[in-house]
C-alpha cells in the first residue's frame, strides 16, 4: 500500500531553500530529582514557516520541548538556536518577549480589557499608546472579532472560542517570527474547534509564522502540521511530513500511536486541486457523442444539477453530488457516502463543474495532476 | 434627664471620642495592613520544589512562620496584650496604637497569602511566557487579581478593631472605650447606663463610616473586569 502511495500522493513542500528558524541541538531535560530524563539528546529542526506538531502520549515531553524553546523550561544541556542566534543563556523574559505564546486556557487576565490583553507584549517593548492600539484593531480584525464591539470588553465577557482567539491575537501583537502554542484548542468544544483551526490555517497563510504547536489530537496534528514530531517518553521517534507519518512509521511506536484508520486520515492531505480528475461536460452537443465522459444537466448559472450520461451507468439511477474543489479527498469521500453516489462531481467556488472523483479512483489509486506535485 | 438631653449637653465629649476612636483605628489598621500586605508579597512565592534548597525555602519559611506568629497575638486577651505593653510604651495613644496593630496583621496577612497563592495558574503561565518578569507579574497581575480578597482582609481587621479599640480605654487609650469603661465602673449612678448606650451606639456609627469607605474604595480600586 505505501509503495502506490509514495507515486500518487502530494506531499506539502516543505523545508527547501527555508533556513531554519528554530534549532534544537542535542537539548535534554532532567528534572531535578529524577533520574530519567523527561526529554533526552533532542535534535530538532524547524524551518522558517512552517507549523510542526509535537505529539505523542501524556509525559512524552512534547510540552517540556515546547517549554525549552522559550526557555520557560531550563534544558539541562543542549543549545537552542533561534535563526542562527544561540539562546540558550540570553535572559528569559527578554527572549520570551521576541516568541509568541498561546496555552490551553488562554490565559488572558482577567482585569484588562480586550486591548489592553492583546497590547501587553508591545507595551513592555515601549511601543506608544496610539501604535499599540492600531495594533490590537489590526489583530481583532486578523481573528475575525470587530474591533469596536471587543477592544473594551473584559476577558469574562468572551466565549471559550472568543478568547482563544484574543489569545493568539496577543501572541502575535508584537510580530514575533515564532509562535509556540501548547494545545490551545484542547479545551475548546469539537465543532468551535474545527473553525478555529480553519481560521488558524487561514491566519498563517498570512503571517507566515514558524510555529512548535502541541498536541494531543492525531487528526489536529495532520490538519494543521506541515510536519509532525513524535515523542515517546523522552525521545523523537519520527519526525516527518504528515504523509509518511501516516504512511511509513518508522518504527513500532509511531505505527501504534498512528493506530488504525492511517489510509483514512491520509485522505484528508489530499487535495482535490491537485488530482487528476476525469472530465466533466456539461455542453449540450456532446451527450450525443458518447465516448465515455460523463456529462451533466446544468442550470441556468451553469451549476450542474443531475447527470445525462454516464459511461456504464445508470445516469437517471444516479444521484449528482457535488464538492468544492478546495476540499480534500476525505470531502469527497464523504459527501459519496452520504449521498450513495459512487462519483463526485468536483465544482470551483462558482458551483462549475470541474472534473469528477470516481469512488473506484480511490481503490485504484488517486493521480495527481502533472507537474503539480 | 432623658437620653436625648445627655446626648446634647455631652455631644462635643461625644463627637471628639468617636473621631478619636476612628482615627485610632483608621492608623492602626493603615499601619498593620501596610505591613501585612508588603510582607505578603515579600514571601509569595511559587511552590518550592521538594527535591532542591532554594530561596523559595526561607520565603515559604517566613511566611508559614508569620502566620503562625500573628495568629498567636490575634488569641493573645486584648486585656492582656495592653497591659504587657503598658511597662514599654506607657499610658496613652501609643500602646492603643502598638496593640491594634498587632492585632490587624494576621487577618490581612492571611487575605494577602490566600489571594496571592490562588490566582489562576493558566494566567501566571501565559505572563511568564509572554516575558513577564517576577516582579512584574506580582505588581500587575498577581496583586490587582488578590487585591479584592486583600481588601475583604481589611475590612474585617477594621471591625475586630472598632471593638478591641474599646480595650484600650484601660490604658487610657484615645475612643469610645472612655464612655464604656466611665460607664460600667460608676453602674447605678446617674447617666452610667447612658454612658454605655452611647458607647456603643457610636461604635457602630464609626463602623458605619467605616463600610461606607470600604464601599467607595472597593469602588474605585477593584479593576473592572474582575468586579463581581
Amino acid at each position: 500500500m505505501s509503495d502506490t502511495a509514495d507515486q500518487t500522493v502530494v506531499v506539502p513542500e516543505s523545508g527547501a531553500g527555508r533556513s531554519d528558524m528554530i534549532v534544537l541541538e542535542g537539548v535534554e531535560k532532567i528534572y531535578p530529582g529524577s533520574t530519567q530524563p523527561a526529554v533526552s539528546q533532542l535534535d530538532l529542526a524547524i524551518a522558517q514557516g512552517d507549523i510542526v506538531m509535537l505529539i505523542g502520549p501524556s509525559g512524552c515531553g512534547k510540552t517540556t520541548t515546547l517549554k525549552m524553546i522559550n526557555r520557560l523550561i531550563e534544558p539541562t544541556a543542549g543549545r537552542i538556536l533561534l535563526d542562527g542566534k544561540d539562546v540558550t543563556h540570553v535572559n528569559g523574559d527578554q527572549l520570551r518577549r521576541q516568541i509568541g505564546y498561546v496555552i490551553q486556557q488562554g490565559g488572558l487576565f482577567p482585569h484588562f480589557s480586550i486591548a489592553d490583553n492583546i497590547g501587553v507584549v508591545p507595551k513592555m517593548l515601549g511601543w506608544d499608546k496610539q501604535r499599540i492600539k492600531e495594533r490590537a484593531d489590526e489583530l481583532l480584525h486578523l481573528v475575525g472579532l470587530e474591533p469596536s464591539t471587543f477592544r473594551d470588553r473584559y476577558p469574562r465577557q468572551l466565549s471559550g472560542g472568543q478568547q482563544q482567539r484574543i489569545g493568539v491575537a496577543r501572541a502575535l501583537a508584537a510580530d514575533p517570527p515564532v509562535m509556540l502554542m501548547d494545545e490551545p484548542f484542547g479545551a475548546i468544544d469539537p465543532i468551535t474547534r474545527d473553525r478555529l483551526q480553519d481560521e488558524f490555517l487561514e491566519i498563517q497563510r498570512t503571517v507566515g509564522k514558524t510555529i512548535a504547536f502541541v498536541t494531543h489530537d492525531l487528526q489536529e496534528a495532520v490538519k494543521l502540521g506541515d510536519k509532525i514530531a513524535v515523542f515517546a517518553t523522552g525521545r523523537l521517534e519520527q519526525y516527518a511530513d504528515p504523509d509518511t507519518i501516516l504512511t511509513r512509521p518508522a518504527n513500532d511506536f509511531v505505527s501504534d500511536f498512528v493506530g488504525g484508520g492511517a489510509a483514512v486520515r491520509r485522505l484528508s492531505l489530499v487535495e482535490l486541486a491537485h488530482l487528476e480528475l476525469h472530465p466533466i461536460e456539461t455542453d449540450e452537443k456532446a451527450a450525443d457523442s458518447r465516448n465515455g465522459v460523463a456529462v451533466a444537466e446544468v442550470d441556468g448559472s451553469g451549476k450542474p444539477v443531475s447527470w445525462r450520461h454516464l459511461p456504464g451507468a445508470d445516469a437517471a439511477g444516479t444521484p449528482l453530488v457535488t464538492v468544492p474543489i478546495s476540499g480534500s479527498v476525505y470531502d469527497a469521500v464523504d459527501v459519496m457516502l452520504d449521498g450513495s453516489a459512487s462519483l463526485v462531481a468536483v465544482v470551483d467556488d462558482e458551483g462549475r463543474a470541474q472534473g469528477v472523483l470516481h469512488w473506484n479512483d480511490l481503490v485504484g489509486g488517486l493521480r495527481t495532476r502533472k507537474g503539480d506535485a | 434627664m432623658n437620653y436625648l438631653d445627655y446626648l446634647s449637653s455631652n455631644s462635643q465629649q461625644i463627637l471628639f471620642l468617636t473621631q478619636a476612636h476612628f482615627l485610632v483605628v483608621l492608623i492602626a489598621v493603615g499601619v498593620g495592613s501596610a505591613i501585612s500586605i508588603v510582607l505578603g508579597l515579600a514571601v509569595s512565592t511559587g511552590e518550592p520544589n521538594p527535591n532542591r534548597f532554594s530561596l523559595d525555602w526561607f520565603a515559604t519559611g517566613i511566611r508559614e512562620g508569620s502566620l503562625v506568629f500573628t495568629a498567636a497575638l490575634l488569641t493573645v486577651p486584648s486585656l492582656a496584650l495592653y497591659a504587657l505593653f503598658l511597662p514599654f510604651t506607657g499610658l496613652g495613644v501609643t500602646t492603643a496604637i502598638v496593640v491594634l496593630t498587632l492585632y490587624s496583621l494576621y487577618t490581612v496577612l492571611r487575605n494577602t497569602v490566600a489571594g496571592l497563592t490562588t490566582v489562576d495558574r493558566a494566567v501566571l503561565e501565559s505572563a511568564r511566557g509572554l516575558g513577564y518578569s517576577r516582579m512584574r507579574r506580582l505588581l500587575t497581575i498577581q496583586l490587582p487579581l488578590a487585591w479584592p480578597v486583600i481588601l475583604n482582609g481589611i475590612r474585617v481587621t477594621t471591625l475586630i478593631s472598632i471593638s478591641i479599640a474599646v480595650v484600650g480605654a484601660v490604658v487610657q487609650g484615645p475612643g469610645l472605650g472612655t464612655l464604656l469603661i466611665n460607664g460600667i465602673s460608676r453602674i447605678g449612678a446617674s447617666n452610667s447606663f447612658y454612658q454605655v448606650l452611647t458607647g456603643t451606639l457610636f461604635c457602630l456609627v464609626v463602623a458605619a463610616v467605616f463600610e461606607i469607605f470600604f464601599a467607595i474604595v472597593q469602588r474605585l480600586t477593584i479593576p473592572r473586569g474582575i468586579r463581581v
